[in-house]
């Protein structure tokens, strides 16, 4: 039928510029809380009949979501979670009661989230001691976060990698340096060289997987591999809508989608990927709003839900 | 937190600091005594007082001996039986407790409304013996605890076999005479643990005519380790991290055991668990300096221009340890954690 085809189509367009209309509008915002934001609207907007035709929407609208040219995995751990989070609150009540309850369970769902890197931000603090060094991967808004409150009352410098492609770690120097807080950016090839001088490594991440490793920007790994060498603790901040269900073994295990941007996942042999994967053994803990977490405790997280 | 110590826990303070009580086992039986005095002789209606009054006299006891993270454990157990018990009183399904037990994403996704917490200020009939029963049961575990470790040696030590610990710890030194009751041609090689020297004393009572005791001094400890098939220690307390706080000498030891791969067995009964982190070698509490004197003597000449120091604790890695014995078995350092929210409750942890 091709007018549903059609239907479809505008829809998916609807929802893809919501979501990028909230991203742009709030540059603060984490994609994937503007991917549960834009999950919410649609609950609200829209009638369902039945559950699976809400089921389908939703898979419908994340996947519109998926098809930006922005890092995915957020989206998709996020939009996952919202959608788990469906399910569990069936009952054999009537549709438009059930639609009430989840709308207000979103709304508080929602409200945790952009809680949680204020969360991070007092956990991580306590690790950042006067007169210390830190080493952080281009730009991440929780590590932000987390090296402004602990500056209120302590004084440290940090290393910033450039972060390419884009190179977005001069955006977090220039941040740093607007809180008052003394910073250096290096290249991204320095990793090693300042890795003696560091006293810990602080990273985002973009997805946390269920081995309790993590998902982040070009260049983690390598850093995840010098800390590892020269016995550094490395350090995750990454909000718990970041937790997805992947249990990737290596870096080609990764999918693609992951990895490289839309445009150009038709021939990826001659691209950059955009992202690599960590594995556990080289992370020494994990700050999150669900508290302070070992690798190992993650995956008993990610159980505990999709059980 | 504001408040005054009770005459108890004053007492206590007191005689940790003198050094009258001595020892995570009896500074943890005492503790456990002042709380139950506590509870059974303070003013309290509700159980909201009453855990505010534990959590003052925890925060106490721990600000006032910060290395003594038993104290606070105890406190904490405590405050989590209360809302477990409060819990049950007010006919709550077991599930629900289950559920208010941590935060996780399951609760973060499920939660229906906003104020989730529990009024805990309604008075509730009974929760006073309800929890003095409990506080007997927690009595009866910590004086089992010591035997229940015990009870495993004969899993985990075998004839013939070539075994290394430092210093004197009160745990181990019943399991390996557990062992040597159990077992035949054990040899027990014990670094004395210097400027202490407690090893000493350990091979004093180990001394039997059925296994054979060598002494060494720290130094050799590297030297030996070649030969020894299990390093089994004691702890002054497990790290949220599976890391530990023990002796100094641990990290010696431990690094050594991992480079010939001889496995790091470490007892610690349930009670040592803290739900703490290491932010910083230098973190405030994590270590205390012994006495110069027993390093270098006052009068000798060098100690007019040389520093000294004797620390008494190290901080050994959870990559180093290979097994927790417990007074409820064997655990691997990753799952120290998982235990941890068994014990307490995460609203907990910051006293």
């Amino acid at each position: 039928m091709p007018s549903t085809g059609d239907q479809k189509i505008d829809d998916a367009a609807d929802v893809r510029n919501y979501f990028l209309k909230l991203l742009e509008q709030d540059r603060d915002l984490s994609s994937g809380i503007a991917a549960i934001k834009t999950l919410l609207m649609i609950l609200e907007k829209k009638q369902f009949d039945t559950i699976h035709i809400l089921h389908t929407t939703m898979r419908d609208a994340v996947a519109a979501m998926r098809n930006t040219d922005l890092s995915i995995a957020a989206v998709v751990s996020g939009g996952e979670l919202f959608c788990r989070f469906i399910t569990l609150s069936l009952d054999d009540k009537h549709m438009e009661e059930c639609r009430q309850i989840m709308l207000h369970r979103g709304k508080i769902f929602l409200t945790k989230l952009l809680n949680s890197r204020n969360v991070i931000a007092q956990q991580a603090k306590k690790f950042v001691n006067d007169g210390c060094r830190v080493l952080t991967h281009s730009r991440s808004r929780v590590v932000l976060k987390a090296l402004i409150s602990a500056a209120k009352n302590k004084e440290f410098h940090v290393y910033v990698t450039q972060g390419g492609p884009d190179n977005s770690g001069a955006q977090m120097v220039s941040d740093l340096e607007k809180a008052g807080i003394s910073s250096t950016l290096i290249l991204d090839s320095a990793t090693g060289y300042v890795m003696e001088s560091v006293d810990f490594v602080m990273v985002g991440a973009e997805a946390v997987v269920e081995s309790g490793g993590i998902i982040n920007r070009i260049g983690t790994f390598t850093m995840g591999l010098c800390a590892r060498e020269m016995k550094k603790p490395f350090y995750v901040l990454a909000e718990s809508f970041k937790f997805t269900r992947l249990y990737p073994l290596n870096q080609r295990d990764l999918p693609d989608e992951y990895k490289y941007s839309r445009k150009h996942l038709v021939d990826v042999s001659k691209v950059h990927p955009q992202v690599d994967y960590t594995p556990p053994a080289y992370i020494t803990l994990l700050f999150t709003d669900l508290g302070i977490l070992t690798p190992s405790a993650v995956s008993d997280e990610l159980i505990k839900l999709y059980m | 937190m504001k408040g005054h110590p009770t005459k108890e826990v004053t007492q206590l303070i007191h005689e940790i600091k003198i050094g009258n009580v001595e020892g995570s086992y009896n500074i943890t039986a005492k503790t456990l005594q002042v709380f139950k005095k506590i509870i059974n002789g303070q003013r309290w209606t509700n159980a909201d007082e009453l855990m505010n009054l534990v959590r003052t006299q925890g925060h106490i006891l721990q600000s006032a001996i910060p290395q003594e993270t038993v104290t606070a454990n105890i406190a904490r157990r405590i405050l989590k039986l209360i809302r477990e018990e409060f819990d049950l009183l007010k006919a709550k399904v077991h599930q629900f407790t289950d559920d208010q037990a941590s935060m996780s994403l399951h609760k973060l996704v499920t939660q229906t409304s906003n104020d989730v917490s529990v009024d805990y200020t309604e008075p509730q009939q009974g929760l006073r013996e309800a929890l003095l029963d409990h506080l007997q049961e927690m009595e009866t575990e910590l004086e089992t605890s010591s035997e229940n470790i015990c009870a495993q040696a004969e899993e985990h030590i075998h004839s013939s076999e070539v075994i290394l610990t430092l210093g004197h710890s009160r745990s181990v030194e019943n399991f390996l005479k557990r062992a040597v009751k159990k077992r035949q041609f054990l040899t027990i090689i014990i670094a004395e643990c210097a400027p202490d020297c407690r090893g000493h004393n350990l091979a004093a009572s180990l001394a039997t005519g059925n296994v054979e005791i060598i002494v060494i001094p720290d130094s050799a400890i590297f030297a030996m380790m070649s030969r020894v098939n299990k390093v089994i220690i004691g702890t002054h307390s497990v790290l949220a991290n599976g890391g530990l706080r023990a002796a100094c000498g641990s990290y010696t030891v431990a690094l050594a055991a991992k480079h010939y791969s001889v496995p790091v067995i470490v007892l610690s009964p349930m009670y040592k668990l803290s739900p703490l982190h290491l932010c910083s070698i230098e973190q405030d509490a994590f270590n205390l300096v012994g006495c110069a004197e027993d390093v270098i003597e006052y009068d000798s000449l060098a100690s007019h221009s040389a520093k000294v120091y004797s620390p008494i604790f190290d901080y050994v890695p959870p990559e180093l340890v290979t097994l927790f014995i417990s007074n409820i078995g064997g655990h691997a350092p990753s799952y120290v954690y998982r235990l941890l929210t068994e014990l307490y409750n995460p609203e907990d942890y910051e006293m």
